[in-house]
């Protein structure tokens, strides 16, 4: 049996059982670990992972306080404050195993069944970190200054050496292939693996490629059957969830239901919350958005989200008074930012609304509107206030809201679809749809006439327009890209000057913050490179 | 199965690890061959305990196999040191993994298949003259074939003929309706599934196939 040499290597075990910790600790110390911190619980995890870099992370799944080790690894994978380059081992009981194996988007590098030998951990550890060490040139450019096109550069030296770890090598560049938005070779390596062997991943892979290609039908085809065969793959239901919440929400419901019997989650619980929200299934709503706020005690996992709905799916049943709380404990479980303030208020104003009390919800939607003027809320609260205002019956308002949001957010599915859910939810569905679908196309051929302008040779027009949009809609990354590219192709007539450099470089920056994954950032970098050579530099593009 | 009855399984296979726990400080302490008999009794016991939770929980329609890539290699090694038996005298285990490295990797539930592979290596190694010997090799179309065979006696004709145990033998069948539920519970999105085929050349040849 080989064994890891973990000299110089930095550890961190997580367990909340003492004994546990002890017991593994030992393990360690005798495999060479010398550097291993401890966590007993979440915070201390999550404290520990911001603060150090780990190579190796030993968790156990259990972590008491309603939380497990797959949603810690899901938080801080999310988050990227654990880079791929440090190796996760799961620990798990034998009944708990096939939740973590088959854990979704992000899963453990691996994970080792209760009880085991010091030899066995060992292995385990001796097999994660050869293979992190074999993927090194791949994880070097991933994390949040990461560079997409580098990082399947690195993949594709590593197959073409026939590395050992060729299929992880594979299931990472398909990954990042969707990423980039380079949908068919994503499918042709997705059907490349598939053509050699079943694996739920390729078969996901291939779906995902498929529904990002325009065919959800056949993706959607391609995820039933694979949920046939692999009925714990969660990555499977959580796409195939994904792809009915835009056509059959009842069905989505159902899915995220399954998906919610083969591991919990309280993410899941607030996807089932919110699905059965749209649905008018208030109970069902009311029990999903509880159990998220009551199971996860460590206060991390979940979110505004969870009071808000809890809140509007007790009122849609008559518990004004189960609704009130909900918006109070909303108060008191996060941190008072300018967004828990704002929505806090909205959501009592439309909880105000429904139960008939017009004083007090023109009262806390004043609160609402006060907190938005004063400071640049993010689409989720800035929506809750229009839904507000619709409740209130001030439309104008409502919808002037969320044209700002649509416009800040255009090419964004998900907020447009946040959006649009606002308009569902006050009984305006088909109005919605058509107001989102006029935003999103002014926007498109604000784009396009600004590109068309500026071909022409009218470019001190197209930069005016194309300024005065990327100034107002900082979080529209084609905005602010076709804004840096003008100034670009003005100053590649007219000359460069150290002010327009200086725009340049801010838009490119706002549109990295809005879309670090856009894949006109490149382009617009490589312009901005050939213009302005000596300028300051654009890191991770 | 009662629920009861499941759940008192569930108890007693925590009883048997928690045994072998202290077994394996005894062995650190004093070491004899009793002890390693024991811990080998007591990890066969608790196997057969698994087996017969996952047969419960197929009956109850909730066993759901928990598929992903395993690389080979890694799983045949960690398999051989797991099987950790005292062999008998003139006794020893052949191993032909050479495939295993050319295919690399292969998606299945390996904490299952490993049960089944280990149920059936034991199985071998107790009816075995003094060969016991381990292969994998790819059979396309049909998938990954794990195969088992010993130089016994070989299956008696109620086994070849389908049955779980045979007439004369004081075995439950149990690893053998294990090992066809979770080849069975191998599936692919083509609908293909697993499957174990039961043969006898010099003695018995057990073989698992996964698609």
């Amino acid at each position: 049996m080989s064994h890891p040499d973990l000299r110089g290597k930095a550890g961190l075990l997580i367990d909340d059982i003492p004994e546990m910790r002890a017991a593994v600790r030992i393990q360690l110390a005798d495999l060479g670990l010398e550097k291993c911190d401890a966590a007993r619980n979440v915070k201390e995890a999550i404290e520990r992972i911001a603060a150090n870099r780990y190579d190796l992370i030993v968790c156990d799944y259990n972590l008491g306080q309603g939380a497990d080790g797959q949603q810690l690894l899901e938080l801080v994978r999310r988050r990227k404050t654990l880079p791929m380059s440090s190796a996760f081992l799961m620990i798990t009981g034998e009944t708990g195993y096939e939740q973590v194996s088959t854990a979704a988007e992000f899963s453990p590098d691996d994970y080792l069944i209760k009880p085991f030998t010091a030899e066995m951990l060992g292995s385990r550890i001796a097999r994660i970190l050869d293979k992190k060490a074999g993927l090194k040139s791949i994880y070097q450019h991933l994390g949040e200054k990461g560079d997409s096109a580098k990082a399947i550069g690195a993949c594709d030296v590593l197959l073409a050496e026939k590395s050992r770890y060729t299929l992880d090598v594979l299931r990472i560049k398909g990954d990042l292939l969707l990423e980039s938005d380079r949908r068919d070779e994503a499918l042709a390596l997705y059907q490349t693996v598939l053509d050699q062997r079943a694996t739920p991943w390729a078969q996901v892979g291939k779906a995902r490629a498929l529904a990002a290609l325009g065919n959800p039908a056949e993706a959607q085809e391609y995820l039933q059957r694979a949920l046939e065969a692999y009925p714990n793959y969660l990555a499977a239901y959580d796409s195939l969830a994904q792809l009915l919440e835009k056509s059959d929400k009842s069905a989505a419901q159902q899915v995220v239901e399954l998906a919610l019997k083969v591991a919990p989650s309280t993410r899941r619980q607030r996807q089932l919350g919110s699905l059965a929200l749209d649905n008018q299934d208030f109970g069902r709503a009311e029990e999903a958005f509880r159990r998220a706020v009551d199971k996860d005690r460590t206060g991390f996992f979940k979110s505004h989200d969870d009071y808000a709905g809890l809140a509007k799916s007790c009122v849609a049943q008559g518990k004004v008074q189960e609704a009130l709380t909900a918006v109070k404990d909303m108060g008191t479980h996060f941190v008072p930012t300018p967004e828990l303030l704002a929505r806090q208020a909205a959501v009592e104003s439309l909880v105000q609304t429904k139960a008939g009390n017009k004083e007090a919800a023109k009262a806390a939607l004043q609160r609402a509107l006060t907190v938005q003027s004063e400071s640049s809320l993010d689409p989720s609260a800035a929506l809750e206030i229009a839904g507000a205002c619709f409740a209130s019956g001030d439309e104008e308002r409502a919808k002037s809201i969320i044209q700002a949001v649509a416009e800040d957010h255009h090419e964004n599915d998900d907020v447009l679809e946040r959006a649009q859910a606002v308009f569902h939810a006050a009984g305006r569905a088909d109005e919605g749809s058509v107001f989102l679908e006029a935003t999103r196309k002014r926007m498109i051929k604000l784009n396009n006439d600004a590109v068309a302008m500026a071909r022409s040779g009218d470019l001190d027009k197209a930069v005016a327009m194309l300024q005065e949009a990327a100034d107002r809609l900082v979080n529209n990354a084609q905005v602010s890209i076709n804004a840096a590219l003008a100034l670009l192709m003005r100053a590649q007539k007219q000359g460069i000057t150290v002010a327009v450099t200086e725009q340049v470089y801010r838009y490119i920056v706002q549109a990295q913050r809005a879309n670090p994954s856009h894949p006109r950032l490149a382009e617009v970098a490589k312009f901005y490179r050939k213009v302005a050579p000596d300028a300051p530099q654009l890191e991770g593009i | 199965m009662d629920a009861l009855v499941a759940a008192a399984i569930h108890d007693a296979k925590n009883g048997l690890t928690a045994l072998n726990t202290w077994l394996a400080e005894a062995q650190r302490e004093s070491p004899s061959p009793a002890i390693t008999e024991a811990r080998a009794v007591a990890t066969r016991v608790g196997a057969q305990l698994v087996e017969l939770l996952a047969l419960y929980r197929a009956g109850e329609g909730s066993l759901r196999l928990a598929i992903d890539d395993h690389d080979l290699a890694a799983f045949c090694e960690e398999m051989l040191d797991e099987l950790a038996l005292p062999l008998g005298p003139g006794m020893r285990i052949e191993t032909h993994l050479e495939a295993a490295a050319q295919i690399g990797a292969w998606a299945f539930d390996a904490y299952q298949v490993k049960l089944v592979l280990l149920d059936a290596l034991r199985n071998a190694l107790r009816h075995a003259s003094s060969l016991v010997s381990l292969r994998i090799d790819l059979t396309p179309p049909e998938g990954l074939r794990f195969e088992i065979s010993d130089d016994g006696p070989g299956y008696s004709d109620d086994i070849l003929a389908g049955s779980d145990t045979s007439m004369d033998s004081q075995s439950s069948g149990l690893g053998l309706r294990f090992a066809r539920l979770i080849a069975q519970h191998h599936a692919t999105p083509n609908g293909c599934h697993g499957r174990i085929e039961l043969g006898n050349r010099v003695g018995a040849v057990f073989a698992l196939i996964l698609p």
